[in-house]
């Protein structure tokens, strides 16, 4: 039977997760993401892996520190933040968030501290006028592999929690069909690797001097990341296609007919294919032009889970429009995040003894630099 | 027993007998109830031949419950429908469900959003942080974001005018008769009569939510997510400044 349906009143309900979400997402992914690829030259102490874990604990510890302030702008009612810990919530994976965030970024704050202290030392034995506090950061110490291992496990611990229920908080959301598939927490994780890589690539180019062995070594963990987005993505896309799923099914066809859905499938295959060919093609002398991709790539997955997947109505019929507004709720909370993490990766580059491009005397910091994103 | 309209009573409280064909909330949801009198189980039923779509209800509510502009807690989705040459249009009265298994409750970090024991699910919004997760939980689009208390918000069967005896601002407004409230453990209540009589249908049942909002004459082709041509009416200051037909940024 033909029928036709024109939908004449309805309610539009606007994005209720705002931009702010869409960076808290992508900022704590990349943090995990650069954790995971510093462990094997700091927690494990491989000295060939140990450059590229110095950039990469970089993307760790300023997106891990700029993430929370994102999501706290997402809540509506911020000051209230303080609801979550007066209540036990276990049924809510955004409760356990609550309690795995702070773990994170503490473990994080002292695993980066465990990490840089042998920098610190080195600091504090030149002669400047920082040189005394250099050596108070220290504690009395150097490079102690025990402790950064320690403190490294345990915030691999609260990387994989972080990880988890990122991942299946929104996976949990059966209402929405888009979100609602095991793969979605995976493809997070696989799409963070992706973007702290990316990001990885990007520090390392605009250092000083570019350490063409870190690039080559992060195209490299860059195509496997991209091609595990692919294998990923392509499992999910089956299930829907073959209707082996009915979710899967039912959420491709909340989209399928969408022109605008269609323009995104074909820029993300392309965002991922691309660099994935580059990167195995010409792993030298790219790590610009993969990294810029592979970042964006990241964040645009995440834009069109969150903000895209809101704009499918669960009741009406067709699409709900989304306009990114100009104010806080909008581009000035993506604009400001960003600010937030140039100022944060500033602070820590120029504070940390062995800044990439600001060190006023590099002959000053010597002794640190052949262990420095800087040094070649 | 009309409690479509006028004649509503509370009471019958003895009555606890729930309809035959309901089933009751999991354990764990029960216990985590609180507030209200659990002698009663609200719910609704909408009878959609007799909406004439005119939107008092919709206006009611907004007076009644102080809904911010560009909100609502209740509509009636209208739709035209033409099959074989011939139009028409349906009305599809929608609110919150106060469903026996709510999925928006679970999510909620602080337990804001909680279900009273006689079944009305509501948000204290006093210690709601605005998080949002309820609504993104909710397989009805019945909640929202509140911009004048920057919390989460929804229909409450006008929860303080039950209280005190009276009907939801709707139904009381509702010329045609087509909403009719009432408590299901009540066995003489019509509520309780109509869902056991007819073939009383629910929305989206299959995401086993429950709802104790029922409809009779509802089209299977309303019953989920329509198929059909979007509104061309949007509420939103965003959207109507933005390019028609851009469907996501
Ligand atoms: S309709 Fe939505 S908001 Fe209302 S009780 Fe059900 S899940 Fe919760
Ligand atoms: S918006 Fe409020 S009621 Fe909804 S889940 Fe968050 S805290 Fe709970």
């Amino acid at each position: 039977m033909d029928t036709n349906i024109v939908e004449i009143i309805n309610v539009t309900r606007e994005v209720a997760w705002l931009p702010w979400a869409v960076q808290y997402f992508f900022l704590i992914g990349l943090s995990v993401g650069g954790l995971l690829l510093s462990l094997p030259g700091y927690a494990f102490a491989r000295e060939e892996w140990r450059r590229l874990g110095r950039v990469a604990l970089l993307v760790a510890l300023t997106c891990g520190l700029a993430a929370p302030v994102a999501l706290l702008s997402d809540l509506h009612q911020p000051g209230r933040f303080w609801h979550f810990y007066v209540v036990l919530r276990p049924t809510s994976w955004m409760w356990w968030g609550s309690l795995f965030i702070p773990f994170y970024v503490t473990g994080l704050l002292v695993h980066g501290w465990a990490c840089f202290r042998e920098e610190f030392q080195q600091q504090g034995r030149v002669d400047s006028r920082l040189a005394a506090l250099y050596r108070l950061a220290a504690l009395g110490g150097g490079r102690n592999d025990r402790l950064i291992r320690g403190t490294g496990l345990v915030v691999l611990a609260g990387a994989a929690l972080v990880a988890l229920y990122t991942g299946t908080e929104v996976a949990v959301v059966k209402a929405r069909p888009l979100w609602h598939t095991p793969f979605l927490p995976v493809q997070f994780l696989m799409t963070a690797l992706v973007g702290a890589t990316g990001l990885v690539l990007l520090l390392n180019r605009f250092a000083a001097v570019t350490d063409h062995e870190v690039e080559v070594q992060a195209n490299r963990l860059l195509a496997g990341a991209l091609g595990g987005v692919m294998v990923v993505g392509g499992l999910w896309l089956a299930l829907g296609l073959f209707g082996i799923d009915r979710t899967h099914a039912e959420a491709l066809e909340s989209v399928a007919k969408s022109e605008a859905w269609r323009v995104t499938a074909i820029w993300a295959v392309l965002a991922t294919a691309l660099p994935f060919v580059i990167a195995v093609a010409k792993p030298k002398g790219t790590g610009l032009l993969t990294g810029l991709i592979a970042v964006h790539s990241a964040w645009m997955f995440r834009w069109t889970v969150f903000i895209g997947g809101q704009t499918v109505p669960k009741t009406g019929a067709g699409f709900y429009e989304y306009a990114l507004p100009a104010g806080p709720d909008g581009l000035l909370g993506i604009v400001g995040t960003a600010g937030l993490w140039v100022f944060l990766l500033l602070s820590i580059t120029a504070l940390l003894p062995t800044p990439p491009r600001s060190a006023p005397h590099p002959v000053r910091a010597v002794p640190a630099a052949d262990r420095a994103v800087a040094a070649e | 027993m009309d409690q479509s309209r006028r004649n509503f009573c509370l009471g019958a409280g003895a009555a606890t007998v729930g309809a035959a064909t309901l089933s009751t909330a999991p354990a764990e949801a029960a216990v985590a109830r609180k507030g209200g009198d659990p002698a009663h189980r609200w719910a609704m039923v909408v009878d959609v031949r007799k909406c004439v779509g005119c939107q008092a209800c919709t206006v009611a509510c907004i007076m009644e419950n102080d809904v911010p502009e560009n909100s609502f807690r209740t509509i009636v989705s209208t739709y035209e429908v033409t099959e074989h040459d011939s139009s028409g249009t349906y009305m599809l009265p929608r609110l919150c469900n106060h469903c026996e298994d709510p999925p928006c409750i679970p999510v909620c970090p602080t337990g804001a959003t909680f279900q009273r024991r006689d079944g009305i699910v509501v948000v204290d919004n006093t210690v709601c942080v605005g998080c949002a997760y309820c609504v993104q939980a909710c397989p009805y689009d019945a909640r929202f974001i509140n911009h004048e208390t920057q919390t989460a918000d929804k229909c409450t069967f006008c929860v303080h005018r039950v209280d005190a005896g009276l009907l939801p601002a709707c139904v009381e407004t509702c010329v045609g008769g087509a909403r009719i409230f009432g408590d299901l453990n009540d066995p003489g209540s019509t509520v309780s009569k109509l869902v056991r009589e007819q073939d009383l249908k629910v929305l989206k049942p299959e995401q086993g939510t429950q709802p104790r909002v029922f409809y009779v004459g509802l089209d299977p082709k309303f019953q989920g997510r329509v198929d059909g041509t979007p509104t061309l009416w949007r509420p939103s200051a965003h959207a109507e400044r933005s390019l028609a037909g851009k469907e996501h940024a």
